[in-house]
C-alpha cells in the first residue's frame, strides 16, 4: 500500500463527460460482450483524446505522477470519477499509442505505486458504492450521490479494471519473459517491442501482482494463486525489491491459501514476510515502513487464525510478537468450542481484505447488497465451526496411548457417536495439501498434525509424532553473531 | 505425488484453452461451460477449476445465471468432500443468495423453488458431511424429495458418496462395528457385505468389519527430522570465501 499522505492530487487530464464510459483498451477483452455488461462505449478514445494527451512529454510526466498519487481522504464522488477517467486516459495512451511510448520511468517503484493506487481506488470505490446502496433505505444518504452512482454503473467497472491489468500483461509479454527466466533462459528474445522497455516490463509485472489481488478481492482464491504461476516467490523476484509489493504479494498469497484450507502453506507465506519485515525494519524507517505496519498487524491476526487451525512451532521472533499482539485471542481460539467463534470472527474481520462484488449494487433492492466481507466471513466460519471441537479432542488424546471411546466420551460429556464424528473430522482435517514444488496450486497431501490415531472398534490407538530438535537455525544464528 | 488444484485429467483441450485465455471472461463461453458441467454430471468426471470459472462468469453477469447449473456444481463439489471445493464455490455465489440461505437455517426455509432454498439445502448436506455425520446425511437425503431432486442430475451420486465415506473410514479405523458402518454407508444386509468385500476389499468378521492396515490408519509414532538444505549455509560459505585467511 502506498502511503495515504496529504492531498497532492493533480488533475492533469481535463474533465471528460461523465457518461463516456472509459475503457482502456478496446481490442483484447471487451469487444464481444460490452453490450452484455451494459457498456455503451461507442465513442472510443480517439474522439476526445486529442485534448487530453496532446500536451507532450511534460504533461505525460505529470500524469504519471498523478497516477501514483493517492486521492485525499474523503474525496468527493466527482474526484473519484475524475481519477478513474484519468487512469483510463493514461493506460489507454500507454497501451494504444502507435508503437511503445518512449518515456523515462520516474523510479523503479513507480510502476508498483501506479498499479497499487489504481487497485486501491477501485477497491475503495466499490466498497463505498456498496455501502451507499445498502444504507440508502436505513439512513439518510445523499440522494445526489445515489443518483450519480446509479446513472454511472460503469465507473470503476470490474471488467475495465481487469481489462487494464490483462492488457498490460499481454502488451509487455511479461508472462513469456518470466517463463523464459524460469527455464533459465534469457528473457530478452521473448520481450518484444514493448516488453523490452522498462515502463512496460514493470507495469506488466506488477499487473500480475495486481491480478492476484483483484481475484482475491472477488473471492476467487484458486484463480488468484494460479495467476502467480510464472512468478517465483523468492528473494530474487522483482517484487521483492519494492517493500510494499513484497508485503502485498505474500499477504494475498497467504490469504488465498488460508481460504483454500491450506493453513500450513498460508503460515509459510506469512512467516516468510513477517520475518523479513522484522529483520529489516531498522533499515526501513521511512514512509514505506509506516504504511505496512497496519498490514503487519493484520497479518499477525491471520497467523493466529492459522495456528489455531494448525498448531505448529513458529519462528521465535514471530512467536513472541504473536503472543504480544494476540496472545489472549490465540489462547481462546486454541481452546476451541463455541466460545472461540466470536474471536475467529473478530480477527477475520480485522485482517481480511475488503472484498468487493464485481457488479454494481442493486439500488432497487437495498437489502440485496450484502457486504461481500460478511459473505466471505460466513463461508469461512462454516469451516471454523466444523473444526471447533478438534482442539478439545486433541488435548485429551495427547494424554493417552490407548483409550476407550466410551470412556473418553464420558470425560467430554458427549455420546459415543458424537465423539466418533469428532475423531473422524479431526483426522481428516489433519491431512492437508502442502506445497512442495511447482506452481502455487500444486501440493501433496501430508499429515500435518503432531498427533495421529486410529480406531480399532471402540479402542483408540494414539501415536505422537515427535519433532526432533531444530539445530540448524540456532547454529547459523549464533555463527552469524561470531562474524 | 499430489495433483495441482487446477488439474483435471479428463478436461478437453477446448475447455483448457478457454480457461487459460481471456475467453474465460467472455459471457459467450457460458454455454460451453454449462454443457461441460452437464457432461461432468453424466459421466462422473469432475473439474472444479472449470466450474469455478463458470461461477465467476455468473458472478460477473448475474442475468446469465442458471440456477440448475449452479446447484449441480455445488452438488458435484459435495462428492469430493472434505476438500475445500464447496467453500470455494460458495465464495463466488452472490452474497444475498448465500445470506438468505444462511438465514433460513434459523428462521425457516426461503421461498420454495428459489436458488437460495437449494443452496441452503446443499449447505446442510455439506455441513453434515464435513462434520462426519454420515448417518444424518443419508437420513436428510432420503427424508425429503427436495434433496433427492438436488442430486438427481449427478450420476451415481450415492455410490460416489459411499466410496468417499469408505475412504475416510479406511484412514481412521482398523476395525469398526458393522451396525455403525451400515448406518454410515446406508447399505445393509447382503448388499453391505458385497460393498465392503468387493469394492473396499475389507473383511467382515461377525459384527466387526476389519480394515487392512494402511499408511493412514496404523497410528505409528514418528520423529520428524529437520531437513537441512545446503542453501541455508550459503551465507556462511560466502563469508568464508570473502574473509581473508
Amino acid at each position: 500500500m502506498s502511503v495515504r499522505r496529504a492531498p497532492t492530487y493533480q488533475q492533469a487530464a481535463p474533465e471528460r463527460p461523465a457518461d463516456d464510459d472509459s475503457d482502456a483498451e478496446e481490442e483484447a477483452l471487451a469487444n464481444d460482450y460490452k453490450e452484455q455488461v451494459g457498456y455503451q462505449d461507442g465513442q472510443g478514445y480517439d474522439l476526445d483524446r486529442s485534448g487530453s494527451l496532446g500536451g507532450g512529454p511534460q504533461d505525460l510526466q505529470a500524469q504519471l505522477q498523478a497516477a501514483a498519487t493517492p486521492l485525499e481522504y474523503g474525496a468527493t464522488i466527482e474526484a473519484k470519477t475524475q481519477s478513474y477517467d484519468s487512469y483510463c486516459n493514461l493506460f489507454h495512451f500507454i497501451l494504444n499509442s502507435e508503437g511503445p511510448v518512449d518515456i523515462e520511468v520516474p523510479s523503479y517503484y513507480w510502476a508498483w505505486d501506479v498499479i497499487d493506487e489504481f487497485i486501491y481506488q477501485f477497491n475503495s470505490f466499490c466498497s463505498y458504492r456498496q455501502r451507499i446502496a445498502f444504507q440508502q433505505s436505513t439512513t439518510s444518504v445523499n440522494e445526489e450521490e445515489v443518483s450519480v452512482l446509479r446513472d454511472n454503473p460503469n465507473t470503476w467497472g470490474c471488467y475495465s479494471v481487469l481489462n487494464v491489468l490483462y492488457s498490460l500483461i499481454q502488451r509487455s509479454q511479461i508472462s513469456e519473459q518470466l517463463a523464459a527466466r524460469k527455464r533459465g533462459e534469457d528473457p530478452a528474445p521473448y520481450a518484444g517491442e514493448y516488453g523490452s522497455r522498462p515502463l512496460y516490463q514493470m507495469l506488466g509485472y506488477f499487473s500480475v501482482i495486481g491480478l492476484l489481488r483483484v481475484h482475491c478481492l472477488l473471492g476467487d482464491f484458486s484463480l488468484a494463486l494460479k495467476t502467480l504461476d510464472d512468478i517465483e516467490l523468492n528473494k530474487k523476484a522483482m517484487f521483492a525489491r519494492v517493500m510494499a509489493a513484497n508485503f502485498t504479494t505474500y499477504y494475498y498469497v497467504g490469504f488465498s491459501y488460508m481460504m483454500m484450507h491450506r493453513y500450513a502453506d498460508a503460515l509459510r507465506m506469512f512467516n516468510h514476510i513477517l520475518i523479513y519485515v522484522s529483520r529489516t525494519k531498522n533499515f526501513q524507517k521511512g514512509a514505506q515502513y509506516d504504511s505496512i505496519s497496519k498490514q503487519n498487524d493484520q497479518m499477525y491476526a491471520l497467523v493466529a487464525i492459522c495456528v489455531a487451525f494448525y498448531p505448529t512451532r513458529l519462528d521465535d521472533t514471530i512467536h513472541t510478537a504473536l503472543r504480544e499482539k494476540y496472545g489472549e485471542q490465540l489462547t481462546r481460539m486454541q481452546r476451541g468450542g463455541p466460545e472461540s467463534l466470536p474471536i475467529f470472527e473478530e480477527l477475520f474481520r480485522a485482517a481480511c481484505p475488503k472484498f468487493i462484488s464485481p457488479t454494481p449494487p442493486d439500488f432497487e433492492n437495498p437489502q440485496h447488497n450484502i457486504d461481500p466481507v460478511e459473505h466471505q466471513l460466513a463461508v469461512f466460519m462454516e469451516e471454523v465451526k466444523n473444526n471447533m471441537y478438534s482442539p478439545t479432542v486433541r488435548s485429551y488424546l495427547k494424554l493417552y496411548t490407548t483409550m476407550d471411546l466410551t470412556k473418553l466420551a464420558g470425560f467430554l460429556e458427549v455420546d459415543a457417536d458424537t465423539l466418533r464424528n469428532w475423531l473422524l473430522v479431526n483426522k481428516q482435517r489433519s491431512r492437508q495439501v502442502r506445497h512442495s514444488e511447482g506452481g502455487l496450486l500444486e501440493g501433496d497431501i501430508v499429515n500435518s498434525a503432531d498427533l495421529d490415531y486410529a480406531m480399532q472398534g471402540d479402542l483408540i490407538h494414539v501415536a505422537e509424532a515427535k519433532v526432533g530438535r531444530r539445530l540448524v537455525d540456532w547454529y547459523l544464528r549464533n555463527l552469524a553473531r561470531a562474524y | 505425488m499430489g495433483v495441482a488444484f487446477d488439474y483435471a485429467p479428463e478436461r478437453p483441450e477446448s475447455i483448457d484453452t478457454i480457461l487459460n485465455g481471456l475467453d474465460r471472461y467472455n459471457p459467450e463461453t457460458t454455454g460451453v461451460f454449462q454443457e461441460y458441467v452437464a457432461q461432468q454430471c453424466a459421466d462422473q468426471t469432475y473439474d472444479c477449476y472449470a466450474n469455478l470459472a463458470l461461477l465467476k462468469l455468473y458472478q460477473f453477469n448475474p442475468h446469465l445465471t442458471r440456477d440448475e447449473t449452479t446447484t449441480n456444481i455445488l452438488a458435484k463439489a459435495l462428492t469430493v468432500f472434505p476438500s475445500p471445493d464447496f467453500s470455494l464455490c460458495l465464495s463466488l455465489l452472490p452474497p444475498h443468495i448465500y445470506a438468505q440461505a444462511k438465514l433460513s437455517q434459523q428462521s425457516g426455509p426461503p421461498a420454495s423453488g428459489t436458488l437460495a432454498e437449494a443452496v441452503s439445502h446443499l449447505c446442510i448436506l455439506h455441513t453434515q458431511l464435513n462434520s462426519a455425520q454420515y448417518a444424518e446425511f443419508w437420513n436428510t437425503i432420503d427424508g425429503d424429495d427436495l434433496y433427492a431432486d438436488l442430486v438427481a442430475d449427478i450420476q451415481g451420486f450415492e455410490e460416489i458418496m459411499r466410496v468417499r465415506i469408505a475412504v475416510v473410514v479406511s484412514q481412521c479405523m482398523q476395525e469398526v462395528q458393522r451396525d455403525v458402518l451400515e448406518s454410515w454407508l446406508n447399505v445393509r444386509g447382503s448388499k453391505f457385505d458385497n460393498f465392503v468385500r468387493e469394492i473396499c476389499g475389507w473383511s467382515v468378521d461377525g459384527s466387526v468389519v476389519k480394515i487392512p492396515l494402511n499408511k493412514e490408519n496404523e497410528a505409528r509414532g514418528t520423529v520428524v527430522r529437520e531437513s537441512v538444505k545446503f542453501e541455508q549455509f550459503g551465507r556462511m560459505v560466502k563469508r568464508a570465501y570473502e574473509q581473508p585467511a
